[in-house]
Formats: structure tokens, C-alpha cells, sequence
């Protein structure tokens, strides 16, 4: 069942266009990952999916409602990228102010603050200014906000950027202790490597459309490298193989190149052996969330001029 | 809504916008007090019958004057503090990325809104109450003058605040916080120099373009027309002179000139400045709605 569900969203401002027509569906209990350059559209998508932000055209439905929907708001936490938090409260008035707003009474939304406030790993902070926090407490605070609501859907824009390795981890581990709860996640982050740690499903956007989106597995399983050891390689039969796979280079006995899928690796094979070759190894590259990335905002880049 | 006004009622509280406006009133009130002083020179009002000597008469229509004197410069200072309280309230918090965290939890924008109008008004209110009922104070304990028809004075004087939350909280819907700022002091101005000209205008009996002017500058926004109430409500409720030691032709609003009210507004003004608070909030109410945060 999807929990976050957008058709056709586009956001326009006068003539720039910042989304275009982006579809995209995530199901319950996922941790979903927005990807993107600078600029490419994330956090105008975030912001239209949470309701801050109106469509220029298109729709969206989370948690069965749109966004603007009380019923739905309910149900979401929402952690912003550039945000700043009431410097004038303590950390755990602040907490407890927004479980109130979430709907929680006063006793219960004090109680629901002190426990955010220790799985963000503040506890023991919460009576300090929110003024006196540093970046990384105020962004872990920001976290515990988003979550003081025990909301079933969390949209979270870049909730580690602020943080140092083991704040990084910890927020992971609190994604995944989400996901293991049920909640659905949607995280937009820079970080690659971190999306490819917890992630099911992701999306990269970039000047204002999604390029790519599925599971991971499925898009690393789109262009691949191989590196064969081989002899018998006749300069013929290289020529030919440069003219199909232009990457391709020469090394000893080592040849490495890339193919438009890891389907191609038995063809390559094959055709090698029927033209004399002999295989000693064969060893297919892995392509990184990082490589798919780079590689389709390039190519997007190309396209346009 | 109510969480949100008590929230923007803290706030004021907690950045210490009350105690800095605070400590500026009191050395306002320590100045006045001292002009106030020296200048009644010690001639008190008879309290219980104000007109029982020429003296005390001369004596009340001198407090009086002071009075007025002192609220319409106390007005200025409420108006400030109405325009600055609110001129970012929702412009300076989408700005520096604080409305965002709030904006997404199920409170609606129109609560939203009309919480932070609230808040501020109840800090506003409580302000401009304080800052009446002191001068009224100072004006007894020097000249023993009981100010007439104080509590619908003090209800006009607590008017003029809101009028201008309710237009900043309008402005501060759409402009920037700078911009929403000149905005408002400019019609604050506006208002100030057109209720003048009005004034002048009735009091050299010029009853056509400079009293028009007065009037569509009130319309446009109603500040000093609630002012020249208060000041009517106050001088009208004066007993006149008994036709003997004290001439029954004496008027007291000539002595105040254009800090008077010649011109008085009618009940209809004040109807129209509720019915204005009531469209400018509905009209913030709307254009929040539409735009994006």
C-alpha cells in the first residue's frame, strides 16, 4: 500500500520550472531515498509533499491525504533542511510543545518529549536553551521534533549533514529502528553512501525530473564494468572489440571495460572464446550508487547543452 | 490556535520584548511625570467638584490638556511596539526557516495566524492598559484630576494597538519584513499627518479639503480617528464653566489645537475600525492560506 504517492507534481516560479511531472509511489514500513544535484528540484518536492509548498499542477496523497489535510499532518514529521528551531525555549519545552501541537495533553506530550530527546541522544540537555545548543544538538534536536509526534510517515531533508560519524550512525540506526517499527521514511540526503546503506528504494532527480527510481539492486544492475584475464587476444578481434565498447583498454593480459548491463558478460564471453581467447578470470564491477548517480546527471547534463 | 497564542504571548515574554518596552515606558513615565510636575506648578483640581472655583477649573482644564498631551505621545510608542512585534511574525520566521517546523503539524494556517494575533494582541493589550492607566495615575497624583470617562478611554487607547497588529499581521503575510515595516509605519504616518490636518482644518472652520483628507486617511487606516475619540470621550465629559467666575463659552478642545478633536469621529468609525480588524485578518487569513512557506 503506498503511504506517499505523488502523480504528476510540477512546481513552477514565473518561468523556472523546479519539478516536472514527478510520479513516484512509496510503500509502507520503507525507507525511501531522494537523490539529486544542487538544485535539481529535492527540497521543492519535500516541501510540496508536506505541504508547505502548493503544486502547480499535479497531486499527492500521504498517508491517504493531502497534504494539506489535518487528518494527514497527523500522521507526518517532518524534519526541514534549512531550519532554525525557537532559540528562546529549553530543548524539552520545545519537544513538548510540538507533541502538544501533534495532538498529545500536557502530561503525556512532557513525558513523549524526555523520551525523543533520549533516543536523539539528548538526554541531560533538555533543560538548556535551544540558543545554546551546537549545530549538530540543534539538528538531532530538529530529528526529535520531527519524531515527537510517534508519526507513521517521516520526511526527513538532510538529517545528518550537521552531524559527525557517530551522530550519522546514530541517525541510522534510528532510521532503521523506524523502519523496523513500521514507519515509512522519506530521506533526502547528499550522502550517498548513506543511502545506500539504508534504502530500499530510490529516486534521483535532477533538473526538476526523476531520472531514475527503483530498488537499489535494480539500478546497480543497469551499467557494469568487467575486468577479464585472458590470452589470445588477436589484434583483429581487439579492433572489433573497440569498436563496440569504446572503453575498453588493454592492459598485460588484463581487459576492462564497460558494458550497458551485466547480461552483456556472457555474450562478451563468449565471443571471446569463439575467437580464440583463453579465460582465466572474469570479474564483473560493482557498480556504486555513486557511479549510477554521476553517471545520470552527466548524461542529463549532456542532454542539455 | 490557543496553543499558538499562549506560545506567541511566551515568546514576547521570554525575548524580553516586554521588558525593553518596559524600561523605555517608565523613562517615558519618569519624564513625563517630572514635566508634568513642573508644569502644573502645584494648582490642584478640586477631585470631587472639579468646577467649584475658577482655580481648580483652570487647573483641570490644564491637566487635561497634559493628559492628552501624554497619551498621544504614549499612541506613538504603543503603535511602534504593535508594528515591530508583528512585522515579522510570519515573513521573519519563514526567512530565518523557523514556521516550517510548525506549519506541518495539524494545526491549520489560519489558527496558525490568528494564534500569533492573539498572543501579541494580549501582550499589546496588557501594555497599552498599563501604559494608560500610569499616566492617568501620574496625572492624579499630581493635579488630583480623576480622568472622565476613563474606562472608555481606556478601551479606544487599547484599539489603537490592535489596528496595527491587524494590518502588520496582514502585511507580514505577503511582504518581507522590511518591506511589511515601511509599510506600516508609512501608514502609520499617514494616518497621523492626515487626523492632523483634519484638526486644523475644523479648527480654522476649513471644513472641506483638509477635513476630507482626515477622513480618507482614517479610512485607510483608523489609528488617530480612535485617538480623537479617546480625546472627545475624555474633553466632552468635562463639566462646563458655571456662567459666573468660569465662562460657559470656554472650551476645551480649543486649548488642546491639533492634538484635540474638533472633529470628532462618529460611532460609525468606530464600528468601521472593528469591521476593518475583522477584514484585515480575514484578508492575512486568506493570502496565508495561498502561499508557499
Amino acid at each position: 500500500m503506498a503511504v506517499i504517492e505523488a502523480r504528476n507534481l510540477t512546481k513552477v516560479y514565473g518561468r523556472q520550472v523546479a519539478c516536472r511531472e514527478i510520479c513516484l509511489s512509496v510503500e509502507k514500513g520503507q525507507i525511501f531515498g531522494l537523490l539529486g544535484p544542487n538544485g535539481a528540484g529535492k527540497s521543492t518536492l519535500v516541501k510540496m509533499l508536506v505541504g508547505l509548498v502548493y503544486p502547480t499542477a499535479g497531486e499527492a496523497l500521504v498517508a491517504g491525504y493531502a497534504p494539506q489535510d489535518i487528518r494527514g499532518r497527523r500522521q507526518v514529521g517532518f524534519l526541514p533542511e534549512n531550519f532554525r528551531l525557537h532559540g528562546w525555549l529549553k530543548g524539552q519545552e520545545l519537544l513538548t510543545f510540538h507533541a502538544q501541537l501533534a495532538g498529545l495533553d500536557g502530561r503525556a506530550a512532557s513525558r513523549r518529549a524526555a523520551e525523543v530527546l533520549e533516543l536523539v541522544g539528548l538526554a541531560g540537555e533538555g533543560r538548556k536553551l535551544v540558543a545554546n545548543y551546537s549545530k549538530g544538538m540543534q539538528q538531532r534536536l530538529g530529528l526529535a521534533a520531527a519524531l515527537v509526534g510517534d508519526p507513521r510517515v517521516v520526511f526527513l531533508d538532510e538529517p545528518t549533514s550537521a552531524l559527525d560519524p557517530l551522530g550519522r550512525r546514530q541517525v541510522r540506526e534510528i532510521l532503521l529502528d523506524l523502519k523496523e517499527a513500521g514507519k515509512t521514511v522519506f530521506l533526502n540526503s547528499h550522502l550517498l553512501s548513506e543511502v545506500e546503506q539504508v534504502c530500499d528504494r530510490v529516486a534521483i532527480i535532477n533538473r526538476g525530473t526523476v531520472v531514475a527510481s527503483g530498488r537499489l539492486a535494480e539500478l546497480q544492475s543497469g551499467p557494469a564494468t568487467v575486468a577479464i584475464r585472458l590470452a589470445g587476444l588477436t589484434g583483429e578481434l581487439e579492433a572489433e572489440l573497440r569498436r563496440r565498447y569504446p572503453s575498453l583498454q588493454l592492459e598485460g593480459d588484463r581487459l576492462t571495460l564497460a558494458l550497458g548491463g551485466r547480461e552483456e558478460i556472457a555474450d562478451l564471453v563468449a565471443r571471446l572464446v569463439a575467437g580464440g581467447c583463453r579465460i582465466y578470470e572474469v570479474t564483473p564491477g560493482h557498480s556504486s550508487l555513486e557511479d549510477i548517480f554521476v553517471h545520470l546527471v552527466q548524461e542529463g547534463e549532456q542532454a542539455c547543452g | 490556535m490557543w496553543l499558538m497564542a499562549l506560545f506567541t504571548f511566551r515568546e514576547a515574554w521570554r525575548k524580553k520584548v516586554a521588558f525593553i518596552a518596559g524600561a523605555l515606558t517608565l523613562a517615558f513615565l519618569i519624564l513625563y511625570g517630572i514635566g508634568l510636575h513642573f508644569i502644573s506648578g502645584g494648582s490642584m483640581v478640586h477631585t470631587a467638584n472639579p468646577t467649584a472655583s475658577a482655580a481648580s477649573y483652570y487647573a483641570m482644564m490644564q491637566a487635561i490638556t497634559l493628559f492628552v498631551l501624554g497619551i498621544y505621545l504614549a499612541s506613538f510608542l504603543v503603535a511602534g511596539l504593535a508594528i515591530l512585534a508583528a512585522v515579522g511574525s510570519i515573513a521573519g520566521e519563514i526567512e530565518n526557516g523557523s514556521l516550517y517546523t510548525l506549519a506541518v503539524r495539524p494545526l491549520s494556517r489560519r489558527d496558525l495566524l490568528l494564534g500569533k494575533f492573539l498572543g501579541l494582541a494580549a501582550m499589546l493589550v496588557l501594555y497599552a492598559a498599563i501604559f494608560f492607566l500610569a499616566l492617568a495615575g501620574l496625572v492624579y497624583w499630581q493635579t488630583g484630576l480623576v480622568i472622565p470617562g476613563m474606562l472608555p478611554a481606556l478601551g479606544l487607547f487599547i484599539l489603537i494597538p490592535l489596528v496595527l497588529l491587524a494590518v502588520t499581521m496582514l502585511g507580514t503575510t505577503r511582504l518581507s519584513t522590511l518591506g511589511n515595516g515601511v509599510l506600516a509605519f508609512a501608514l502609520y504616518a499617514i494616518a497621523v499627518v492626515g487626523g492632523m490636518m483634519e484638526q486644523i482644518g475644523a479648527l480654522m472652520e476649513n471644513t472641506t479639503a483638509t477635513i476630507y483628507t482626515g477622513v480618507v486617511t482614517s479610512l485607510i487606516l483608523p489609528a488617530d480617528a480612535i485617538y480623537r475619540r479617546l480625546v472627545a470621550t475624555v474633553v466632552d465629559l468635562m463639566p462646563a464653566g458655571n456662567g459666573q467666575d468660569i465662562p460657559h463659552f470656554v472650551n476645551p478642545q480649543s486649548m488642546l489645537g491639533p492634538f484635540g478633536s474638533q472633529s470628532t469621529p462618529s460611532d460609525w468609525m468606530l464600528l468601521y475600525t472593528l469591521v476593518y480588524i475583522v477584514i484585515l485578518l480575514a484578508a492575512a487569513v486568506y493570502v496565508f492560506n495561498r502561499r508557499d512557506v
